[in-house]
């Protein structure tokens, strides 16, 4: 699709081969010269958590009062090393927004989900456009992103962070680095990036002083000198080689590691690795988790997980299978009124409509969210916006909650693999979980029988 | 004040600091600064890592050898003088001040400075400057490959010679080289510096004791890499 929406459709033959898509897509790189950009998720089905179902409790041990009892969802990232960070990061919550830019979202946007995030106790992230004043000013907990292109790096925005996140890729795009384009890049943005207004900005994806684990090590060491061994450290891996990805991540004495399945959205990227490169999420947790068990730092450093997660229960799979946290993009901006039916003649426009819209990377977001148009930027109230993202989060944490009483646990971080079961071949033999009925597990290594 | 192992008082504002000594040293020069103290001797930095950083002004920062990586790294404000040599990243995402080394430095000098200045009077490893958002950079010997990769902003300036794919997908940092280029980077072009350009280089020189007249080439962007469509469709294949 280019996006337009002026191309008369074509219908879907006989052809297995020559889908319709498929000859679309041929046609519109005939037409412009380079393969496609657009934002949103992998269009790809992958097996996914909803192949997994929850054990409750029933007569082998006892469920809590699911709408009585207290469930603990307090989450700490970074807590595991007292004597190198002096203010973990506590949250109320075991979810939190992800790294998005100041340039793929807009002011208002930054300024609703920091709002929205902070009242349900949580934290935000700063994404790759540099620190904006306005996020730091809504956020009461803050990550800064630092990426290989470096945008607007300042030391004060470090020591103003409540965690700093060194991107070593991200889960939708891995090996490659952001993209920005034109329409979007505007004075303001370009300013904050020292970028020419209106520039196709695609950075760097090496870092530029370091290159490998080693130097990684002493790098995040700099910045624990430069702000005084406050903040925890957090590195952001696509999830690619995770078994041992996770292990050197750790071995550099980063405090927490994200781990971003291929499900993972994005403003911008290239649509073939959106679709064709990574892994996805339900595999990449407990691969993620064997990678710190076989070091001895499972537990030690918090595992956040990344990429598709859409409500409580996809974030409470995520915790029984292994992570301490998840962090949540596109469902926030759901909440926040992407896809909603409201201004449908401007997703007509962009060739689209509400619930089918994928269109973050041309700027023209009709519902102000993934813009820098002040005009488009006005439909979106952050207040509003604050409160729908702050009612989403309560929901889902409600969920996790209920999930977890159901199982018989006090506390969100309680769930483990044992509360799971497979529903389908591929999600045993990807996560190791037994098959329901069966409890056999389809691979090498069975997860979560028998603790 | 109590005596601190490892830190002697020269005088009021004059500080010995025995790196080998003195723990969390960082933080311990920042508060030396808040004390009043103007010039620190560091004493045995041996190549140690992470020397100087996240410093502010008022201070002036000399080690009497050499240092590992990020020296003066996320320097806002103070002047840090290196009589030997420096490891990866120094002088990285400087905002101010000045970092200047005797010897020469490897990779990353100066990578996302927004401004300040440094100036390596021996050689620099590869990727110098690269992503540079403002400031001055002046390196007397040569620099290695992907010097400039990425620069936003800001001079580098180059006495000597430069390696493979200088300048490579530049942004508007200015790159002046007064020696021989091995080569350019995708979308790095070379040209003529007008007369106030190399007046204005010649200036930042001066102001650095640097006296003689350098013939410099200036490279700059193509613009080919800045807008993502079919207008170069060889510019882009090959990346
Ligand atoms: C609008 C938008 C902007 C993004 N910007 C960044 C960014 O600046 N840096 C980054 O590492 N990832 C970025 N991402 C990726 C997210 O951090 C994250 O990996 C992904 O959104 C998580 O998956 P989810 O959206 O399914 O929750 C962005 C994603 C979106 C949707
Ligand atoms: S509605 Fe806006 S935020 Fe949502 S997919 Fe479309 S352009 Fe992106």
């Amino acid at each position: 699709m280019t996006g337009k929406g002026q191309e008369p459709e074509i219908v879907q033959g006989r052809s297995h081969i020559w889908r319709a898509e498929i000859i679309r897509d041929i046609q519109a790189k005939a037409e412009l010269g380079r393969y496609q950009i657009r934002g949103f998720s992998t269009f790809q089905k992958f097996p996914s958590l909803d192949e997994l179902v929850f054990l409750p409790a029933a007569m082998t041990r006892l469920p809590l009062e699911g709408y009585r009892e207290l469930c603990v969802s307090e989450t700490t990232i970074g807590g595991g090393r007292p004597d190198l960070v002096s203010q973990p990061l506590e949250l109320a919550i075991p979810v939190y927004l992800t790294s998005m830019s100041f340039g793929a979202l807009g002011t208002n946007a930054k300024m609703a989900l920091g709002m929205g995030f902070s009242r349900a106790g949580s934290a935000t992230c700063t994404g790759e456009g540099g620190m904006l004043e306005e996020e730091r000013d809504a956020s009461t907990r803050l990550i800064y992103q630092m990426t290989p292109s470096r945008y607007g790096l300042d030391l004060e925005h470090l020591r103003k962070a409540d965690a700093i996140e060194i991107v070593v890729g991200q889960g939708a795009k891995p090996g490659t680095g952001g993209m920005l384009l034109g329409m979007k890049v505007s004075e303001k943005v370009a300013g904050m990036r020292t970028l020419p207004v209106g520039v196709d900005q695609r950075s760097a994806v090496r870092h530029p002083d370091f290159l490998g684990a080693d130097d990684l090590q002493v790098k995040i060491m700099e910045l624990r000198e430069a702000t005084d061994y406050r903040t925890p450290i957090i590195l952001k891996l696509p999830a690619c080689r995770v078994r041992e990805d996770v292990k050197i991540a750790a071995k550099t004495g980063c405090d927490a590691i994200v781990v971003d399945g291929t499900e993972g959205s994005t403003a911008a990227a290239p649509e073939f690795q959106l679709d064709h490169t990574g892994i996805p999420t339900l595999a990449a947790i407990p691969a993620a988790r064997r990678a710190l068990e076989e070091i001895g730092m499972y537990g030690k450093v918090t595992l956040i997980v990344s990429g598709g997660i859409r409500n409580g229960v996809d974030a409470a799979k995520a915790l029984a299978l292994g992570a301490d946290c998840v962090a949540i993009g596109t469902a926030a901006l759901v909440a926040l009124g992407c896809n909603a039916p409201r201004f449908v003649e401007d997703y007509h426009a962009l060739g689209t409509e509400p619930g089918a819209c994928h269109h973050c990377h041309t700027g023209r977001c009709p519902v102000g969210i993934t813009t820098q148009d002040p005009e488009l930027e006005a439909r979106l109230d952050p207040e509003e916006g604050a409160e729908r993202v702050r009612n989403f989060l309560t929901a889902m944490v409600m969920e996790m909650t209920v999930i977890a009483k159901s199982c018989g646990k006090g506390n969100v971080h309680n769930l483990e693999p044992e509360d799971l079961r497979a529903v389908s071949l591929e999600a045993s033999a990807l996560t190791g979980v037994p098959l329901a009925g069966v409890d056999w597990a389809v691979g090498p290594e069975t997860f979560g029988r028998g603790g | 004040m109590a005596a601190i192992a490892g830190i002697t008082y020269l005088s009021d504002t004059r500080v010995e600091v025995d790196v080998d000594v003195v723990e969390r040293l960082n933080r311990e020069l920042r508060r030396l600064n808040d004390e009043g103290v103007t010039e620190v001797v560091m004493r045995n930095p041996r190549s140690r890592h992470n020397l100087a950083v996240g410093q502010g002004a008022g201070l002036k920062i000399v080690f009497d050898g050499s240092c590992g990586y990020y020296c003066g790294g996320l320097n806002n404000g103070a002047v840090i003088e290196v009589a030997r040599n420096v490891g990866w990243g120094t002088g990285e995402a400087m905002a101010s001040g000045s970092i200047s080394v005797g010897g020469s430095a490897a990779l990353g000098t100066g990578a996302g400075m927004r401004g300040g200045l440094i100036h390596v009077k021996g050689d620099c490893g590869p990727r110098t400057g690269a992503a540079m958002k403002g400031g001055t950079l002046i390196v007397e010997g040569s620099v290695g490959y992907l010097a400039g990769f990425m620069t936003h902003a800001g001079d580098l300036i180059v006495l000597g010679n430069a390696g493979e794919a200088l300048g490579d997908s530049l942004w508007e940092g200015r790159i002046y080289v007064a020696g021989e280029i091995r080569g350019l980077g995708n979308d790095a072009n070379v040209v003529e510096p007008d007369d106030d350009d190399s007046a204005r280089v010649h200036a930042l020189l001066r102001a650095q004791g640097i006296d003689g007249e350098f013939p410099f080439k200036k490279i700059v962007a193509g613009q080919k890499l800045w807008y993502f469509d079919n207008r170069n469709p060889e510019a882009w294949l090959k990346i």
